[in-house]
């Protein structure tokens, strides 16, 4: 792993805990400087401060839907990479996810290599 | 008699046949007579006697004969003697009416002029009657110098001889009794109002009396009867074709025929104006039936005639306005009806407008347009001319002069320029008193009217009066008739008659489209009720039979099916018009069209079901993804974590504490799947508190159709096989359907492979013990696992590509919740079939026993 990579900051967004840890886990096992946020505001907030390289955000959530946070993260940081994770296979889910840009859409459960991979491919 | 004697005799008679036919008068025929007999038979003198005027002396003819002067003193003797009947030879005659022979007069005791006929030597005589039927018309005698037996002979041939002189004698009187008869003709002819003509054989005319005379001009000047028609301007009814010649009542007469009431239309210099004239004909013919001409009567009939016109004339009038003629044309035919009714007559019509202030043309077609166009709009009143005031005081105005009279002060112009100058208005009104208008009659002579213009102003007002009534009534039923029609139209209301008598029908446009009939096709009842759709005409037909009968009304709603199989969805209302005794003369009413309606509705029950079943399957959908979604967290947090945890191991470097959080993490979203299991039994049983008695074999039918559309469009074919012992079970609608759903659903699934016939799904019911319903669904797909068929109903477990594995999972928690087990097995030649046994409801065990 590059020093850019292990520098650049992956932040994580789902409101699912375990989940969310999970995930942070399997990036720290691969060395990737993880930040994990249960709640979108708290996540913005860091953002608008901080240089966020990479978002991987669950679509379902609570409080605000994981596509109208990549709308206001595309405002705050245009230039952060986003992955998007989401529990069902949902095509309106996907158009719109599309139209922002993602780089990478994974359906729960997914294969852990293929994520990894596309987290590394986004800090690349 | 010796022949020669005999052959004289023939001679003479024949000779005096001859000279007696080619005689002028009796004068002549006596005289030939006398001669001749004297001449041939020796005679010495011939003498005729004729009745006097009393018939009851005979007198000495004029002519006699002798032969020789010395008899002179016989004839004057003759010429001085009368002789009654019975007495001397002449009398003897008379009386007798039968020839007499003397042998010697002057040993004859009945003979006064014995004396003279001795001095002149005469001796034998014999007297011959001339009759004419039974009457002695004259006596002839003769005489002879030396006596003589009678010769019959001779007296016979002096009868014949006699018996010509008859004819001519008669000619002569006949002469003279039609001289008389002439006369009388004569004075009946000059007299007499009809013409008459009489014609010969040839065409020549015997008779013309003045009164033909003054209906044809001269008839004295002859030509051929096919000149006459020209001649004497003899037309057809049509008062333009030349009457044929060969037609001509007098030469079918003089053809022999009798003729009768023939029309005919002169027109000559004698009457440049026409006439007409109805011929009545006969044939003239002589004693022997021979025909001798013609005679025909003409009778001038144009009174009759015209008086038949103008009534003719009003009916046609009369007729435009029953046929709904526009009302200017009536109008105009009226006025031109009544303008020739009389030389130099102008009429006009006007009408009053509706404000009931001003006045509006209606018919003046010999008045100049000028004179029409100013007065076209003008007001009424008390001094507006003849008509305005006419209409203003509700009363007749006779302006005799329009010149001076004050009420025309405004309009002197207008007259004076159209020469008009006497105006005689009188007001139209209605039967109901309204003023619809005015008649007037305009002369360019100052005067008021005649009784016959007063006369033809009474009908012209009063047809006018019907004519406006009329057009104003059918102004306003028209008005009400476009309303109605417009909104019947709007509505989609058909108006129809029908008349069960006549067995027809009326039926407006709109109702035309409705039933899809031709615009101009004749209807009847049973057309109109052909349209009905087949499988209701029966009950429509009787329904309208009996409540016509029963209420005189009726309503129904149907269908109809019209040609090119387009169905229409009506209601029909109608009542009935019944006579005195109650029959139905008439049906009247109005068809509504409501298809669209129809339409809507069952488009909005479609729309309705379709709701429900989306519901229905998509309910089950939803569980499905959102425990599909529920499972996803923890499934992908232990996945993350075991991946994790793994790549920490790899990297050797991994502290215990960490390892620990990873391991717990693993274990409680293990758990944490475990509970969403178990959260969807717990879901179901709470929802199966909500219990209702179930039919099972009404849910199945209900779902089948639910799905129906999902059937069709796989083409597949979904049978029951019901069993009407079924015992009823109790249970939640809902979740029972979702079962049946998702068994069917999985059976139309495991179906998709086959081929369209093979796609046949069988559900069926049956109740073994009667304390369960069982119910069996089977396809003929590729079957179940075949070392565990109950396989199925693990969680994830899905032979399908896009399925989440958990459909079955639920039916059975559905079913178990319910009290009842499922079963999952291979059919005995292919495919699979799922037993759902559910416990009949409490109750239904006791009925069922109850029944055994």
């Amino acid at each position: 792993m590059s020093d850019a990579e292990k520098a650049a900051e992956v932040c994580l967004l789902d409101d699912d805990v375990s989940v969310l840890k999970s995930m942070r886990f399997l990036l720290l096992a691969e060395g990737f400087n993880v930040r994990a946020f249960s709640n979108p505001e708290e996540f913005l907030a860091h953002a608008n401060e901080n240089q966020v390289a990479v978002l991987v955000t669950d679509v379902w959530m609570d409080k605000v839907t994981g596509l109208e946070v990549l709308a206001r993260l595309c405002a705050i940081s245009p230039k952060t990479k986003v992955i998007v994770v989401t529990g069902r296979e949902d095509s309106a889910a996907r158009a719109t996810a599309t139209a922002i840009g993602p780089v990478a859409f994974f359906i729960k459960p997914f294969e852990d290599e293929k994520f990894i991979a596309a987290v590394r491919g986004a800090l690349a | 008699m010796s022949s020669q004697e005999h052959d004289e005799q023939f001679d003479l008679l024949q000779t005096i046949t001859m000279e007696v036919a080619a005689a002028g008068d009796i004068g002549s025929a006596l005289e030939i007579v006398l001669r001749r007999v004297c001449e041939k038979t020796n005679w010495a003198l011939g003498q005729a006697w004729l009745p006097n005027k009393q018939k009851t002396l005979l007198q000495c003819g004029p002519v006699w004969l002798c032969g020789g002067p010395e008899l002179a003193g016989f004839r004057t003797v003759s010429e001085k003697s009368e002789f009654p009947p019975g007495v001397g030879l002449p009398g003897r005659v008379w009386k007798a009416k039968a020839p007499a022979w003397i042998d010697d007069v002057r040993e004859d005791a009945n003979f006064p002029r014995a004396a003279a006929a001795k001095a002149q030597g005469l001796k034998a005589a014999v007297g011959i009657p001339i009759l004419s039927g039974d009457e002695v018309i004259a006596v002839i005698e003769f005489f002879m110098r030396e006596p003589r037996h009678e010769n019959e002979q001779l007296v016979k041939v002096i009868s014949a001889v006699a018996a010509q002189l008859d004819l001519v004698m008669e000619r002569r009187f006949a002469a003279a009794e039609l001289s008389r008869t002439n006369e009388i003709l004569h004075s009946i002819l000059s007299d007499m109002g009809d013409a008459v003509v009489v014609a010969d054989k040839d065409g020549s005319f015997l008779v013309f009396n003045p009164a033909a005379q003054r209906m044809f001009g001269q008839g004295a000047t002859q030509s051929s009867p096919a000149e006459w028609p020209q001649r004497y301007g003899l037309y057809l009814p049509d008062k333009v074709t030349p009457f044929p010649a060969d037609e001509l009542p007098l030469m079918r007469s003089v053809r022999g025929e009798e003729v009768n009431n023939i029309e005919m239309y002169v027109r000559n210099n004698k009457v440049p104006k026409g006439l007409w004239t109805r011929i009545t004909g006969r044939p003239l013919r002589g004693a022997n039936g021979e025909l001798l001409g013609g005679v025909i009567v003409c009778r001038d009939i144009s009174a009759i005639k015209e008086e038949e016109f103008f009534r003719a004339g009003q009916s046609s009038v009369l007729e435009m306005i029953a046929a709904d003629k526009p009302l200017g044309e009536v109008l105009e035919s009226l006025v031109l009806l009544m303008e020739g009714q009389s030389e130099g007559l102008r009429c006009s019509i006007l009408l009053l407008n509706r404000d009931g202030k001003h006045v509006r043309h209606g018919a003046a077609p010999s008045l100049p347009e000028a004179y029409v166009k100013a007065i076209d709009g003008q007001p009424i009143g008390p001094r507006n001319g003849s008509c305005g005031t006419a209409m203003y005081l509700r009363q007749r105005v006779v302006v005799s002069d329009v010149t001076t009279d004050p009420l025309w002060t405004a309009y002197r112009e207008f007259a004076k320029n159209c020469g008009l100058s006497a105006c005689w208005s009188t007001p139209i009104i209605s039967a109901q008193g309204d003023v619809l208008g005015s008649f007037a009659m305009y002369r360019e002579e100052k005067r008021g009217p005649y009784p016959y213009e007063e006369r033809l102003t009474c009908i012209a007002t009063h047809i006018a009066g019907i004519a406006i009534d009329r057009q104003r009534q059918q102004e306003t039923l028209r008005e009400r008739d476009a309303r109605i029609r417009l909104a019947a139209e709007s509505a989609d209301l058909a108006f129809w008659s029908l008349y069960p008598e006549q067995n027809t029908a009326w039926m407006s446009e709109k109702g035309r489209v409705i039933y899809g009939f031709e615009p101009d096709a004749k209807l009847t009842c049973e057309s109109i009720l052909s349209r009905v759709h087949p499988d209701e005409r029966a009950k429509v037909k009787s329904e309208y039979d009996s409540a016509c009968a029963i209420h005189g009304k009726f309503e129904s709603e149907h269908r109809l099916l019209l040609p090119y199989g387009k169905v229409r969805w009506v209601i029909m209302r109608g009542h009935c018009v019944k006579d005195v005794d109650g029959k139905i003369i008439e049906t009247i009413g109005v068809t509504v069209d409501v298809s669209a309606q129809k339409q809507a509705d069952l488009q909005m029950q479609m729309q309705r079901e379709e709701m429900a079943h989306r519901n229905r399957v998509s309910l089950m959908g939803e569980m499905t993804a959102s425990f599909a979604h529920e499972l996803n967290q923890p499934l992908t947090a232990i996945a993350n974590n075991a991946s994790a945890a793994r790549r920490f191991i790899e990297r050797g470097n991994i502290d215990p504490t960490l390892l620990q959080e990873l391991l717990q993490a693993l274990i409680s979203d293990s758990r944490r799947a475990g509970e969403v299991i178990q959260g969807i039994r717990s879901l179901v049983r709470k929802e199966t508190s909500v219990q209702t008695r179930l039919d099972l074999n009404a849910v199945i039918e209900e779902t089948v159709r639910l799905v129906s559309t999902d059937i069709v469009s796989r083409d597949s074919v979904v049978t029951t096989e019901l069993d009407p012992q079924l015992p009823q079970v109790d249970g939640a609608l809902v979740q029972i359907q979702q079962v049946l759903l998702n068994l069917i659903m999985n059976a139309l699934d495991a179906s998709e492979g086959l081929k369209p016939g093979d796609r046949r799904i069988i559900i069926s019911t049956r109740s073994e013990r009667g304390d369960v319903a069982e119910v069996t669904v089977r396809d003929f797909g590729v079957g179940l696992p075949q070392d565990r068929p109950d396989k199925i109903f693990d969680h994830f477990f899905s032979t399908k590509q896009k399925g989440m594995g958990m459909g079955l999972t639920i039916v059975r928690s559905i079913v178990e919740a319910h009290g009842g087990t499922i079963t999952a097995e291979n059919a005995p030649e292919r495919g699979a079939r799922i037993v759902v046994r559910l416990p009949a409801a409490r109750g239904e065990l006791e009925k069922g026993k109850a029944a055994a």
